[in-house]
């Protein structure tokens, strides 16, 4: 049987009912777990141990560094996949972040989480890591992705690109979808394997960690009506800072009368913040790309460097891609490696993909 | 037909050729290719209204009211298009290799390339363009081209996007796919400098040359359209479009010269080039001014860098000759060579023991004659001729065999080439021996068919011949 090492990170997935604090708890040992959900040991080989027991909103890069050497650790042992469960709410964040650290991944590393915690019998839990097991035992991938319900059943699970994927809803077990992409694949609880977008393997990968400094600040601020040049300015003393524009790349910075005059001195705050830290512009609308071309105001903010011009990379890669290029490329290199794709963070073409397209 | 004096009628007479493009869309990623899927992935219905800017322009109004009632229903394919194709994502920015190919054609025809390049929208209201305009650029102006009645001047060269493909009219609703929309397209006219039907035809097939020698340029049925515009004293202008062939315009120009005499139209008119080289009315010409400016793009600014970097691709012609004169090859067999921008050199500096007559004949004479003589008209795929060329090199298989090779290899037959492997003279001389031993009185003619069959794809008929005189 395939040798999977499971990495425990807490989570809904690890949780249940917590007497003393009421609600429920990040506090299922591994070996609970395998306890909980036998049926896993006969899909493969697995190795279960706990590196931390925190709610997902909780973390910070300094987690993500540990997971990615954890993950070293294993793949030098010479398992054959990796299983991280992992609180929902930021999992794509932690998704992103380890598919950027980890260069050249030669095993499936494949995080879930729980939308209903293990306590209960109703919990998805189960279907995620039964799902999760399949498809590395059933499939030859190698690299990063998240393994979530694909419907409201409990039948098959997706498997979805690490960095174009985002939790939508907020309790559903389907909450996670791809986003401007399709999902990986389609695993059922059976192990029926469906690619969906066609994936190569290479033989010769040799894992690299390009870790993110801890210490790097960046800010995600979201446009709105109604918004001061001071908001912008806030991030002076950070090492840079994701603008979720309105529409396909619009901020407030144009003044049309004697109500809008802050919208001036909006664009002078931009003009002064990008001279000293990288601003990248991203989409508050999640589908589509950002164009800056189409309306004359945003001309005026290529000129002024603001970044993000063709993308269609999620708020939450574009948080994380920031901090790890800021770590490990020279900050005069950003403009151009913004919209350079890494991995799989920005699509090359808008497909179709959307709302109403659907793989379950 | 008499023969018509065309200085006489004060005959004018202009080109203008639609060329496509290959590799990607020309303003965004999508690569170009002709579906083969059956069902679309998605169909889109759509209506077009007219838009304030056409206001005031009577012919588009009009034009515009025409279309009214009409549905325009579109195939979509997930592997050639994406939200751009269907005016729901601005464009990407233009396809730069494109451009670089407008750029390389422009230097050949010398003309001159304008510093600053404006997208701009050309309105269409059939619905072939999503968007219901067509994007379009000037790229260059005032080239000219050497014929052999004087020079034919290119006022204009540009650069846009290709229609959709019309698929069918059903009462109000008219579809087209949309794999070839966006496609870019070179567009080339030629000022009325043709004297007559046939500098017409010399001229069409100049520039035809000039264009495929380009890299990018797509070959295949539909990849370039060439038009004719035409008048004769006191004519109006008439267009005719769709030839099929070069060889068909001087005999459909003079059709329509004599028509123009006998029988001439009121009004300017749009015609088509029928198989039997007659044509039928299509439509109106339209009217000019139908531009706007594409705000979705920026200017494009062409620098002496970008200029400085454009390499002039060598022409087909010169190519030829080239071929002919280093190699021995007979004319035919390097035109084709040059024409499908074969790299020779390549194969010869490869497989230095095969002669470069046959690797031409390999690639360009073998494959028709697998189509004609054995009906196969499957593509064989490059790796199949560097098998051919790997074994005739390291002298596994003698050239006799390529055919039969190539054909095992085109039913997907993993070749034994042990069957091939050559003999001895010795081993030669057996065989002839025994054969000429059981035919005793047979004539030479026989004696060479029996032994050709028995040592077919093994030995050379040269060779078996001469064995065969030997023991005679």
């Amino acid at each position: 049987m395939m040798k999977i090492s499971m990495l425990h990170t807490g989570g809904t997935v690890a949780s249940f009912y917590d007497e003393k604090k009421g609600g429920v708890s990040s506090k299922y040992s591994p070996k609970d777990i395998l306890k909980l959900y036998p049926e896993i040991k006969q899909i493969a080989n697995i190795d279960s141990r706990l590196i931390g027991n925190m709610w997902s909103q909780d973390m910070n890069f300094k987690h993500y560094n540990l997971i990615a050497k954890e993950v070293e650790k294993e793949v030098k042992k010479g398992v054959e996949g990796i299983i991280i469960t992992h609180g929902t709410d930021t999992l794509h964040y932690t998704s992103a972040a380890l598919a950027f650290i980890l260069e050249n991944c030669p095993i499936p590393v494949i995080l879930l989480g729980a939308q209903r915690s293990s306590d209960r019998g109703s919990s998805d839990a189960k279907l995620n890591l039964i799902c999760a097991c399949q498809f590395i035992a059933n499939s030859k991938f190698q690299g990063v992705a998240i393994c979530m319900h694909a419907s409201t059943s409990d039948d098959a699970c997706l498997i979805l690109p690490p960095t174009k994927t985002r939790k939508i809803h907020s309790t559903r077990r389907d909450a996670f979808k791809a986003i401007n992409s399709k999902p990986i694949a389609r695993v059922t609880l059976q192990g029926n394997v469906g690619f969906i977008e066609k994936h190569n393997k290479s033989s010769t990968k040799q894992l690299k960690l390009k870790l993110i400094k801890e210490n790097i600040k960046i800010g995600i601020l979201k446009s709105h009506p109604n918004m001061f040049a001071e908001q912008i300015l806030f991030y002076k003393n950070y090492d840079g800072l994701i603008i979720e524009a309105m529409g396909l790349g619009n901020l407030p910075t144009t003044k049309l009368d004697k109500n809008t005059q802050e919208n001036e001195k909006i664009l002078e705050a931009l003009k002064k913040l990008s001279k000293k830290i990288p601003i990248i512009l991203t989409l508050q609308t999640i589908f589509g790309r950002l164009n800056l071309n189409v309306y004359s105001n945003q001309r005026q903010y290529q000129e002024i460097g603001l970044l993000g011009h063709q993308t269609d990379t999620l708020t939450e890669t574009a948080f994380i891609k920031l901090a790890w290029l800021l770590s490990n490329y020279k900050k005069e290199e950003i403009p151009k490696l913004i919209n350079k794709n890494f991995r799989g963070e920005i699509s090359s073409r808008t497909s179709l993909d959307f709302l109403d397209y659907v793989y379950s | 037909m008499e023969k018509i004096d065309y200085k006489k009628l004060n005959f004018k007479c202009g080109i203008e050729i639609h060329q496509q493009l290959d590799g990607k869309k020309l303003f965004c990623n999508c690569p170009v290719k002709t579906n083969k899927k059956e069902i679309p992935d998605l169909i889109i219905k759509r209506k077009l209204r007219a838009v304030a800017g056409a206001e005031g322009k009577k012919d588009i109004a009009a034009l515009y009211e025409e279309q009214k009632d009409k549905t325009f229903i579109y195939e979509f394919y997930q592997d050639c298009d994406c939200l751009v194709d269907i005016d729901e994502e601005p464009p990407r920015q233009i396809n730069q290799e494109a451009l670089e190919a407008t750029l390389q054609l422009s230097l050949l025809l010398k003309a001159k390339i304008l510093p600053k390049i404006k997208v701009m929208r050309k309105i269409i209201v059939d619905g072939s363009n999503v968007a219901g305009f067509q994007r379009t650029m000037l790229i260059a102006t005032n080239g000219k081209i050497k014929t052999s009645k004087g020079i034919v001047k290119i006022p204009t060269i540009f650069l846009e996007e290709e229609a959709a493909k019309k698929i069918s009219i059903v009462k109000n609703e008219v579809t087209y796919r949309l794999d070839r929309v966006g496609v870019p397209l070179i567009e080339i006219a030629t000022s009325p400098d043709i004297k007559d039907s046939e500098h017409a035809k010399e001229t069409a097939s100049l520039l035809g040359m000039i264009l495929r020698s380009i890299d990018l340029t797509k070959r295949g049925l539909g990849s370039i359209r060439q038009d004719v515009n035409l008048s004769i004293k006191n004519s109006p202008r008439i267009e005719i479009k769709g030839f099929q062939d070069l060889k068909s315009i001087p005999k459909v120009i003079s059709y329509e010269t004599n028509r123009l005499i006998k029988n001439p139209p009121k009004k300017d008119e749009v015609r088509k080039a029928e198989p039997d080289l007659t044509t039928t009315f299509l439509r109106p010409l339209p009217g000019s001014s139908r531009f706007y400016p594409e705000t979705d793009h920026k200017e494009i600014t062409i620098d002496k860098e970008l200029l400085k970097n454009i390499k002039l691709p060598e022409l087909i012609e010169e190519k030829t000759l080239k071929l002919e004169k280093n190699y021995n090859l007979p004319s035919e067999l390097a035109k084709e060579i040059a024409k499908n921008k074969i790299h020779l050199e390549t194969y010869i500096k490869k497989y230095k023991r095969i002669s470069p007559l046959l690797i031409a004949q390999t690639l360009i004479t073998t494959p028709k004659e697998i189509r004609t003589r054995f009906h196969i008209t499957k593509k064989i795929k490059e790796k199949d001729f560097e098998f051919i060329f790997e074994s005739l090199n390291k002298q596994k298989i003698p050239k006799d065999a390529i055919i039969d090779v190539l054909i095992g290899l085109l039913k997907n037959k993993t070749p034994n080439l042990n069957k091939y492997s050559s003999l001895s003279d010795k081993e030669i001389e057996t065989t002839i021996e025994e054969i000429i031993a059981e035919n005793q009185n047979a004539p030479f003619n026989a004696l060479m068919g029996i032994a050709m069959e028995k040592l077919k794809n093994r030995v050379e008929g040269k060779k078996i011949a001469e064995t065969i005189k030997k023991f005679l």
